[in-house]
């Protein structure tokens, strides 16, 4: 089990190793430099002197490899760069920015699993009828509603139609509970449900499997009752692949948090990044960026361990 | 990530396939959902390619004196910010869409089953490499490098089609290698190479037919998922620019407007929904279909 | 009579027609005794199996006909819940592939332990204890470590003697072994199929054996009935059946047989013909086609089963 959890982690930093210089390069294919650009707008720096002393100043003229050897160098320091747009330090912008993203991700997760879980278990188990009709479509349209769309869709219905749930804003945690919740409610019911449609799909597809294999059929020859056969017998195959899908609704989650947050006016990370995107703004960019993919590589490692926990298989080096 | 069943028929080709072609696109209409995903298909495909015959006002054409009205008989989903006519900029839409979900999905398709094949075929230091290259793109959630990448290279038709591939190639690399694995240690595979096929015609008509089944699929699930990508890229103006007309771009602007013109968001939006749906519901139907597995269950419940 | 079937039938329908698998057989199993029943593949002997047991999936499947008078009760007229008391408890089953009939992510204790928790109600640590005792009887050694292992840490044949435990776990009056070694090794085989025959001779439990192989049922049933096509076609005792087999199937199963006292230039004899479409049995006596003493009688009517001397019964026109 060691063993497997060490090559995992090797696993990750590889990868991690190889998803920093992508974002690296990524981000400085972007036309131009932030120097450039504000000289396009503040006439005072179109003077060449100005422009190579700035570059200078920010290591904008040396080899690109070099460049990205500090950036790397700094990053795991902990010095994540200023914003070129706002002179803050990114670090802090990101801290700032961190809970309210945290607590939409929380949100769509629950609604995920809320909705998710029920509707692909009796799908399953009542293979074929209206009941697994209802949700087996649902689901396909939970997939297939941009979330932009189904915001925007809510929005009005709730917030300008029926007007009990504000349209947009964000009220912290520490200011009121109730509003906070209010105003978390659609966001995180709208990321949630791509999710959900996710799950409900898989859960199905893997139970229905589980449900036809020989196993299970030894279990019920065995007199087993069917609640048993259920959550002692299929629950766990099942858990295992579900796990697995649990990674891709994450990055789902994230990838929506972009347009929920654009639309619903909160101030998270993923207006952060937006913003940083369309401003050119690189520190914030590359810093949003790799923190998104470590968000995710170590979703994946975290999968893999439980994985590693729940699956016997995996465990092949134990002693018998 | 469902196990995957063993199919070791070592089906030789031509003739097997053409016959099950037929009976394929049968079946996919006798499976409701993926009917219906037809169907909704081939609407929105002559939409797109007769939209000049079927829109009743030029897309382009201002008129600003007619702004921001609601439906009428001259107007019938009425008019945008500027006094076109949002039925005909709709008809229109369905042109980008569909270009770029399909145009995107073949390049990154045969990006994808190539370096699936080889990475698959190859193995060794080859498959790691191109592995560890899949692993680490898929790890950036596709929307974010989407914004990254358009931005970098600026809006366009040619520029977004370029992007949505570059994202969509991992799904087919990752499916077209698990496949081979399975496949290439079949005896019949085995037999070609001892007749001395070179590795290209291995990979290209042995392995690559047998295992047609989920590329299949999961191409059509891609064109729905570039769609999304799409229509996403336009909601932040990364996409077509005016004055094309574009679905995601015009519910960027129903959003400004969405107390005034609800419909103004509520059609584009449904488009989009709509066209991914059939894309989804044509891949759920494929897949059932071609699983064989399932195929007896779909016989019987006719 | 421990068991008496009467006039059993199962179908299963699918958009090709019906497909009549197990066609109106009767036969009955006396205590003590060993019942083999053979026939090659899709002859219907693993669905009488689990019609017994009334596992037949339905869809597509069911029982359309006949009673199973078990301990003076017949199985399918009972509710769900006493059918349950009888699985596992009072008819236990073996089946086939042991690779993927054992639960992959409980361990095998565990796995033994079941039957006798659910249907004996006896506690947990006297259950362990019980289930170790098995574990020996199965020859299975060190009980106690062996038992915390999961199937796929062990021998194809230990997983089928881990089954053979799990079956004789409640002391059933029948065990039904479905081709109980087909998937092991020719040396593992005979070691299991004397286990077999030493516990239920022990504990006086009867035995349905269905195979395909002569040579096993040759060597560990008392009474063969061979079946085609849905039917029973030839019921004999042992020395009966391979002394004079009547009913041309089985006489042309007897010469494919390669003899060691053969010549070993002599080319093999199989039985001619193929195996019948099921969906379209043909008119008359299944076997026609393929038969080398038909008549025209054999074209029009099926044959009921026959009796001749001494408990020997066949479905054949020749001998009526």
């Amino acid at each position: 089990m060691r063993q497997y959890i060490v090559e995992r982690l090797l696993y990750t930093f590889f990868i991690l190793f190889f998803i920093s210089i992508l974002i690296f390069v990524l981000a400085r294919l972007m036309p131009g430099d932030p120097i450039h650009a504000a000289s396009m707008i503040n006439m005072d720096l179109a003077n060449k002197e100005i422009i190579k002393d700035l570059q200078q100043e920010f290591g904008l003229d040396k080899p690109l490899y070099l460049q990205y050897l500090y950036w790397l160098k700094d990053f795991i320091k902990g010095n994540w760069g200023v914003s070129f747009g706002s002179g803050e330090q990114v670090r802090s912008m990101f801290m700032r920015c961190l809970p309210v993203t945290l607590e939409l991700f929380f949100a769509a997760m629950i609604w995920s699993i809320i909705i998710g879980f029920p509707s692909g278990i009796i799908s399953a188990l009542k293979r074929d009828s209206w009941v697994d009709v209802f949700f087996s479509s649902t689901s396909v349209i939970g997939v297939s509603i941009p979330v932009f769309w189904e915001s925007i869709v809510l929005i009005y219905i709730f917030g300008v139609y029926f007007q009990i749930l504000p349209p947009s804003g964000f009220v912290p945690f520490s200011e009121s509970i109730l509003d906070n919740f209010l105003c978390m409610l659609m966001p995180g019911f709208v990321m949630g449900t791509h999710g959900a449609g996710l799950l409900s799909r898989y859960i199905r597809s893997c139970l229905l499997d589980v449900l036809s294999q020989d196993y299970i059929r030894t279990a019920r020859a065995k007199g087993l009752r069917e609640r048993t056969v259920l959550v002692k017998h299929a629950a766990k195959p099942v858990l295992i692949p579900v796990t697995t899908i649990m990674g891709l609704a994450w990055s789902y989650v994230i990838v929506g948090s972009f347009f929920v947050e654009y639309i619903f006016a909160l101030p998270g990370l993923g207006r952060m990044a937006a913003n940083a995107i369309f401003a050119r703004d690189f520190p914030v960019i590359q810093a949003t960026l790799f923190i998104t993919a470590i968000n995710i590589v170590c979703m994946n490692f975290i999968i893999d361990i439980i994985y590693g926990f729940i699956d016997p298989r995996v465990k092949i080096h134990d002693p018998a | 990530m469902t196990r995957h069943k063993q199919n070791n028929t070592g089906k030789f080709l031509t003739n097997d396939l053409q016959w099950k072609r037929i009976s394929i696109v049968r079946a996919l209409f006798k499976h409701k959902l993926s009917c219906i995903g037809l169907i909704i298909i081939m609407i929105l495909l002559f939409m797109a390619i007769f939209s000049p015959f079927l829109a009743p006002h030029d897309p382009n054409e201002q008129n600003l004196y007619h702004v921001l009205e609601p439906p009428s008989w001259d107007h019938l989903l009425g008019t945008d910010d500027v006094g076109r006519d949002l039925l005909s900029r709709i008809i229109y839409g369905s042109r980008v869409s569909l270009s770029v979900g399909i145009l995107s999905t073949l390049f990154s398709g045969g990006i994808g089953i190539l370096l699936g094949l080889i990475a698959g075929y190859r193995g060794g230091i080859i498959d790691m490499i191109i592995m560890r290259i899949t692993d680490t793109f898929m790890c950036i959630p596709g929307f974010v490098l989407l914004l990254v990448m358009a931005a970098a290279i600026g809006p366009g038709l040619l520029n977004i089609i370029i992007v949505v591939s570059v994202l969509g190639w991992t799904g087919f690399a990752r499916i077209t290698r698990g496949q081979v694995l399975q496949i290439r240690e079949l005896p019949y595979i085995e037999a070609a190479a001892a007749c001395g096929a070179s590795g290209f015609r291995i990979m290209f008509r042995h392995l690559l037919p047998n295992s047609a089944a989920p590329l299949i699929v999961t191409a059509s699930l891609s064109i729905g998922s570039a769609i999304m990508l799409e229509s996403g890229a336009a909601f932040f103006g990364l996409s077509i620019q005016p004055p094309t007309p574009s679905w995601g771009k015009a519910l960027r602007i129903g959003y400004s407007y969405l107390e005034i013109v609800p419909l103004f968001s509520i059609a584009p939006g449904l488009m989009i929904t709509l066209a991914v749906l059939a894309f989804n519901f044509l891949g759920d139907g494929l897949r059932d279909i071609l699983d064989p597995q399932f195929r007896g269950e779909i016989q019987r419940n006719k | 009579m421990l068991l008496n079937v009467k006039h059993l039938s199962t179908h299963f329908i699918s958009s090709k027609g019906v497909l009549k698998a197990v066609d109106d057989i009767s036969f009955s199993i006396n205590k003590g005794e060993i019942l083999a029943l053979v026939g090659e593949s899709g002859s219907g002997k693993s669905v009488t199996a689990l019609s017994l047991l009334r596992l037949i999936p339905n869809p597509p499947g069911k029982i359309t006909g006949g009673e199973i008078v078990f301990e003076n009760r017949d199985l399918l007229k009972l509710n769900p819940e006493d059918m349950r008391q009888v699985r596992g408890n009072r008819i236990a089953m073996i089946f086939q592939e042991p690779m993927t009939s054992l639960h992959p992510i409980l361990s095998i204790e565990e796995q033994v332990m079941e039957p006798l928790i659910h249907h004996k109600g006896i506690q947990r640590t006297k259950a362990l204890n019980a289930c170790y005792q098995l574990l020996e009887k199965v020859h299975i050694s060190d009980p106690p470590i062996r038992g915390k292992s999961y199937p796929h840490m062990l021998s194809g044949g230990m997983k089928q003697r881990s089954m053979i435990a799990m079956a004789l776990s409640c002391n059933p009056s029948l065990i039904i072994a479905d081709e109980p070694t087909t998937a092991l090794d020719v040396t593992i085989q005979a070691q299991l199929l004397e286990l077999l025959k030493d516990l239920t001779n022990e504990m006086g439990t009867s035995m349905l054996l269905i195979t395909h192989d002569l040579g096993i049922v040759a060597r560990y049933a008392h009474i063969v009935h061979v079946m085609y096509a849905g039917k029973i076609v030839e019921k004999a005792s042992i020395e009966t059946l391979y002394s004079y087999p009547r009913h041309p199937y089985t006489m042309a199963l007897m010469a494919s047989i390669p003899r060691i006292d053969q010549d070993c230039r002599k080319k093999l004899t199989p039985v001619q013909g193929n195996p019948p479409d099921l969906f379209n049995i043909p008119k008359g006596c299944a076997f026609h086609p393929r038969c080398p003493k038909k008549q025209e009688k054999c074209m029009e009517e099926t044959p009921k089963l026959i009796p001749l001397a001494n408990n020997h019964e066949t479905a054949c026109w020749i001998y009526e």
